[in-house]
């Protein structure tokens, strides 16, 4: 245990000595996303990157048409985020984020945007009857946002 | 210790702003929400509540020679009456605060302060720093450390079952937009011992992969291995195949080896479970893009575990009009599981849920109209069905501030009769003005 241990230490330290190096000139060459996207787009729009870029695949990028927002894109979202974040953040604040994702919150997304049925948010309606069919059909839907974090009311009867 | 003096350090790099340096762009988003109920339940005193709570986020981006932006999120909740939550009067919670400071070139980030962090099969929250940037010949390259927070209450207990210190990061390879691969893991300090609960260490490795061995065709998804159990924790996977313009067949699969999985999990002590125990699901959906206006989907889900199989089917239909203002959907799907999944002694699980809404947004005013109910096969606690409708009603005062009031009313096992309102005042402000160097 110790030498995985020692080894994740490793990773974490190598990462940050690799970034100081890897900041050297060579750097300037490789490319980098705008901070945040050119065009305003409108909320609650289903975004179609392709209607703008052209689905080319420049540098070491994922083609654009990837992310562009149909259902299943909103639904699977979490393997997108997963290691293109970056690209998410160039539209969406962290908040928009941590509207579901969250460490602590006493209120359900689904009561705080009551003015936006569109964004499809989990726990709509009574979900206190359904959580005891659904987190037996898949319980790991249920450890994602409640496994570590934001459990108090879970560990109340589930022990 | 480490976790104080992590947190002190992460909250007090939120003010090392220099004195003169002016943000360039300001953006604020206030959500205040007013909630008005009364408990009646059977037995006890009725209880008027009314949860005051506050949403606020803030951020300042180019800061300093540009690069630099400062990121807040937070709330806080005051009852004005009664208990709404639990026997706090108040309570609330900082989201993320951090520093941020980003290069043109390379994507490269670091970022110190209370954060989240999203690295392949790594998703935490911290008080502590992380980098990333991407490297000359498709490599990249990310890391992270700082204190784990802690958030949970658990009654009994002056731990929530989990280490002081969290730390872990990702390398990975892309080839030409056709290939990445990733490998990452997230270490945390030994959990301490609870009285009530069992807690186990959390260590996790995995990697990712996400390729397009055609242009029509991608595959995307990661495997994590849970080095305290030896033993895979999870497979979980995707796979996009655009069979013609506008058409996506869809297919999914995963699976959790559920002590893997949970091990770190406070409740559902892991130490009862059978480490043979699986939850796998398959699925596939098949969406057609029909126009600018019209989405429709399709989808099958097939669910198996230890004590039997369910499946569910059904679609989606959503619509939009005039620039986006008019939006409505409408859905059907149909869950057929049998006992092992049912409430209590019912011998199936099976349930019909049918849900629609539809809003509209004009310069003046916004309303959205939400229904979802869900029609039990076997009846639960006597109610055969669950449903809700929330009707929402607002105006925008300025374009920045709007006034809204919801309505909703519902029938359901767990309460028979749930009625709630709430009023909310939403401040969504962006304010550019020049500074910086320039």
């Amino acid at each position: 245990m110790r030498k995985t241990i020692i080894r994740f230490l490793l990773l974490a330290v190598a990462g940050l000595v690799g970034i100081v190096v890897a900041s050297c000139a060579q750097m300037k060459t490789v490319p980098g996303l705008p901070s945040s996207h050119p065009e305003t787009l409108a909320v609650g729009q289903q975004v179609n990157c392709s209607e703008c870029h052209e689905d080319q695949q420049k540098g070491t990028m994922k083609p654009f048409n990837a992310f562009s927002h149909t259902q299943s894109f909103v639904k699977n979202h979490r393997f997108y985020a997963a290691s293109d974040d970056r690209l998410c953040s160039t539209c969406h604040k962290s908040s928009f984020c941590n509207d579901c994702h969250t460490n602590k919150v006493e209120m359900k997304p689904s009561t705080v945007y009551g003015d936006r049925p569109d964004r499809e948010f989990q726990h709509r309606g009574n979900f206190m009857t359904l959580h005891k069919i659904e987190g037996k059909l898949d319980p790991a839907s249920c450890y994602r946002c409640h496994g570590r974090a934001n459990n108090e009311r879970c560990i109340a009867c589930h022990r | 210790m480490k976790k104080t003096c992590c947190t002190i350090l992460c909250a007090a790099s939120l003010f090392t702003l220099p004195t003169g340096v002016m943000a360039a762009d300001v953006t604020v988003d206030s959500r205040t929400i007013l909630g008005i109920g009364q408990s009646d339940i059977e037995g006890a005193k009725k209880e008027t509540l009314l949860p005051a709570t506050q949403f606020l986020g803030l951020t300042a981006a180019k800061l300093g020679d540009g690069n630099l932006s400062l990121h807040f999120y937070g709330w806080g909740r005051a009852d004005l009456a009664g208990n709404s939550y639990n026997d706090d009067k108040t309570a609330g919670n900082l989201t993320y605060g951090y520093l941020q400071y980003r290069l043109k070139q390379a994507n490269t980030t670091i970022r110190a302060g209370r954060l989240f962090i999203h690295e392949g099969v790594v998703n935490e929250h911290i008080d502590g720093i992380s980098s990333r940037t991407d490297l000359p010949l498709g490599l990249g390259l990310s890391a992270f450390g700082g204190a784990t927070v802690h958030a949970t209450n658990i009654v009994g207990e002056n731990s929530d079952g989990r280490g002081d210190v969290v730390s872990g990061g990702r390398v990975n390879y892309r080839y030409k937009g056709l290939l990445e691969v990733g490998l990452s893991g997230v270490f945390e300090s030994a959990a301490p011992t609870l009285v009530t609960h069992v807690t186990r260490d959390y260590r996790r490795v995995g990697g990712d992969v996400w390729i397009t061995p055609l242009q029509k065709v991608d595959i995307i998804g990661h495997s994590s291995y849970n080095p305290e159990t030896k033993q895979f924790a999870e497979h979980s996977y995707l796979l996009n195949i655009k069979l013609v313009p506008r058409l996506v067949l869809t297919g999914e699969f995963n699976q959790q080896h559920d002590q893997s999985y949970i091990y770190p999990w406070t409740s559902f002590s892991a130490a009862v479970l059978n480490p043979n125990d699986k939850s796998s699901s398959a699925g596939l959906s098949l969406l057609h893009e029909v126009n600018k206006n019209l989405e429709v989907v399709a989808d099958y889900k097939k669910y198996t575990r230890e004590f039997g199989t369910a499946s569910r089917f059904g679609g989606e239909v959503r619509v939009n009009y005039k620039d986006n203002s008019i939006r409505g959907g409408i859905g059907y799907h149909y869950l057929n599981a049998g006992q092992g999944f049912a409430v209590g002694a019912n011998p199936t699980a099976s349930y019909h849920e049918l849900r629609c809404y539809v809003m509209r947004d004009t310069k003046g005013y916004f309303a959205a109209i939400d229904v979802l109910g869900d029609f039990f096969k076997n009846s639960i606690y006597e109610e055969s069905r669950a449903w809700e409708a929330t009707t929402s009603l607002g105006y925008h005062i300025s374009p920045a501030l709007a006034f809204s009031g919801d309505l909703s009313y519902g029938r359901n096992p767990q309460f028979i009769e749930e009625a709630k309102a709430l009023l909310r005042l939403t401040y969504n402000m962006t304010h550019k003005v020049t500074g910086g160097k320039k």
